[in-house]
């Protein structure tokens, strides 16, 4: 008993030992977890790797002919060459739309798969491809093109035309590439005199094309230099007949959890406004989120 | 060489009231004011920031600052930029903005030295220019402008968009980094 009694302060001073490790280590583990949570909310400096989940759709609207085309590059081949996907709108009341915009998805196609890096040389080939179009067609028939490259935390992009590249990031909506129509140079021109630009908005011909894949020589948009792509960004790739249908700020409402999801809701979205002169509508969509393997 | 491209346009107000003084030496040095309405500046004043940018050639940029100091000090919202194919140096008071492109994204230049490579790309511009545009769209436009009037013309469309330029004045520089001495045509 007495041996026992003797003991008592040893033990009591390892608990009050054991005890402070414990408040330590606890309060450490809930500092890092607040610094992790806030890095994570406020930067998206992430390096971890990401996955790719990709849906589309592609449907006629209320036109008597699908004059749009799409591709979308073999996701099992992601790691190794990343992904291509491009949307061709096919200019509607002319007579080889269709024809021209299949004849693009092909060629990118063919290019596949195409360098990540050689990005003045993948834009002089669609110009040579615009070209070789122009020599066939002679201007009856044109095309818009919109093109993406995905590879690890970053991506390019392609465009002639109208069509859109849309990337949300935290719930906001920004079209990426600037159109190519009778309304930007309208308002290039007012801006140089000065002058606010109504005007260019109440133009009956202000959305009318200025280029498009077809025409002789024209000047592909394309990235210099690849932008960074991170957790939660979604990428739309799609003819106008969609963002003409659901305004651009409205898109986010239709984000699902997948890909998929998302692809799905924006094709319902765009049926059920039941549109009278509704165009054919096309979009593919990538959810990009961290991966966990 | 900086290949830049700028920006004074009056949005819908009677008259610009924003400044940007420039003096194109083998640095390009300047000064941009951001003048909302509620602000007084003198034509006094004004001419001698002018001045004090023109004969800073050689000049020391902290020397810049600290003589044009005493007269900007009641504005509130200006930055003084000299920018080589080397370096940017800013000084940022206010509501105006400096950003660069950075590996894939955009980033805020700091006050202070900031080094700068080939093909770099730069945007200095008044907190009324960036009210309707966000990141995303800046840095969009920069990485697919083949020139620094291209980028400043999609910015300008974005601005179009939401406001018809109906509202302030917007003043901004676009500057891109060409080590070669090459002006690219698109």
């Amino acid at each position: 008993m007495e041996s026992r009694l003797n003991d008592l302060p040893q033990l009591q001073g390892a608990v009050t030992i054991a005890l402070v490790l414990l408040v330590v280590a606890v309060t450490a583990f809930i500092g890092i977890a607040i610094v992790y949570a806030r890095k994570k909310k406020t930067s998206h400096g992430d390096d971890s790797e990401l996955s790719i989940g990709c849906a589309y759709f592609i449907e006629v609207g209320n036109r008597p002919s699908q004059q749009d085309s799409l591709f979308v590059s073999p996701l099992d081949e992601y790691r190794k060459f990343g992904i291509t996907a491009v949307v061709a709108d096919g200019m509607g009341g002319m007579e080889y739309g269709g024809e021209i915009s299949e004849k693009i998805v092909k060629h990118i196609e063919q290019m596949c798969p195409m360098s990540f890096f050689a990005t003045e040389q993948n834009a002089d080939e669609i110009r040579r491809l615009s070209n070789d179009l122009y020599d066939e067609y002679k201007l009856s028939g044109g095309s818009t093109l919109a093109m993406i490259q995905i590879t690890g935390h970053f991506m390019n992009y392609y465009s002639v035309g109208d069509s859109d590249i849309i990337l949300i990031r935290d719930g906001t909506p920004t079209i990426l590439n600037p159109r190519q129509n009778y309304m930007t140079l309208l308002i290039k021109s007012l801006t140089r005199n000065n002058k606010q630009t109504q005007t260019a908005y109440t133009n009956s011909k202000s959305r009318a094309l200025i280029d498009f894949m077809g025409n002789q020589n024209p000047h592909v948009i394309y990235t210099k230099k690849p932008m960074r792509i991170f957790d939660g960004d979604v990428i739309i790739v799609s003819s106008d007949g969609l963002t003409d249908a659901v305004s651009l700020r409205h898109i986010p409402n239709y984000l699902k959890e997948t890909a998929s999801g998302t692809a799905a809701a924006l094709k319902r979205a765009v049926a059920t406004r039941n549109r009278p002169k509704q165009d054919n509508y096309t979009g593919i969509i990538f959810s990009i989120k961290r991966s966990l393997i | 060489m900086i290949e830049n491209y700028i920006l004074m346009h009056k949005g819908g107000q009677e008259e610009y009231r924003d400044n940007i003084f420039v003096n194109y030496s083998s640095a390009l040095t300047m000064a941009l004011l951001y003048l909302p309405s509620e602000t007084d500046f003198s034509v006094t004043d004004e001419a001698s920031v002018a001045a004090l940018v023109q004969g800073s050639s050689k000049m020391e940029f902290k020397a810049l600052s600290e003589s044009i100091y005493p007269i900007l000090t009641e504005l509130k919202n200006y930055m003084l930029i000299r920018i080589d194919d080397k370096a940017i140096n800013i000084e940022r008071h206010g509501k105006v903005y400096a950003y660069i492109v950075q590996n894939g994204e955009l980033k805020m230049l700091p006050n202070g030295l900031t080094s700068l490579e080939d093909e770099d790309r730069v945007i200095c511009c008044t907190g009324e220019f960036t009210r309707y545009l966000n990141d995303i769209a800046i840095l969009s436009d920069a990485v697919s402008s083949d020139s620094a009037e291209e980028w400043m013309d999609n910015l300008v469309c974005r601005i179009s968009d939401k406001n018809r330029l109906s509202e302030g004045n917007l003043t901004a520089v676009t500057m891109i980094v060409r080590s070669n001495d090459v002006i690219r045509l698109a």
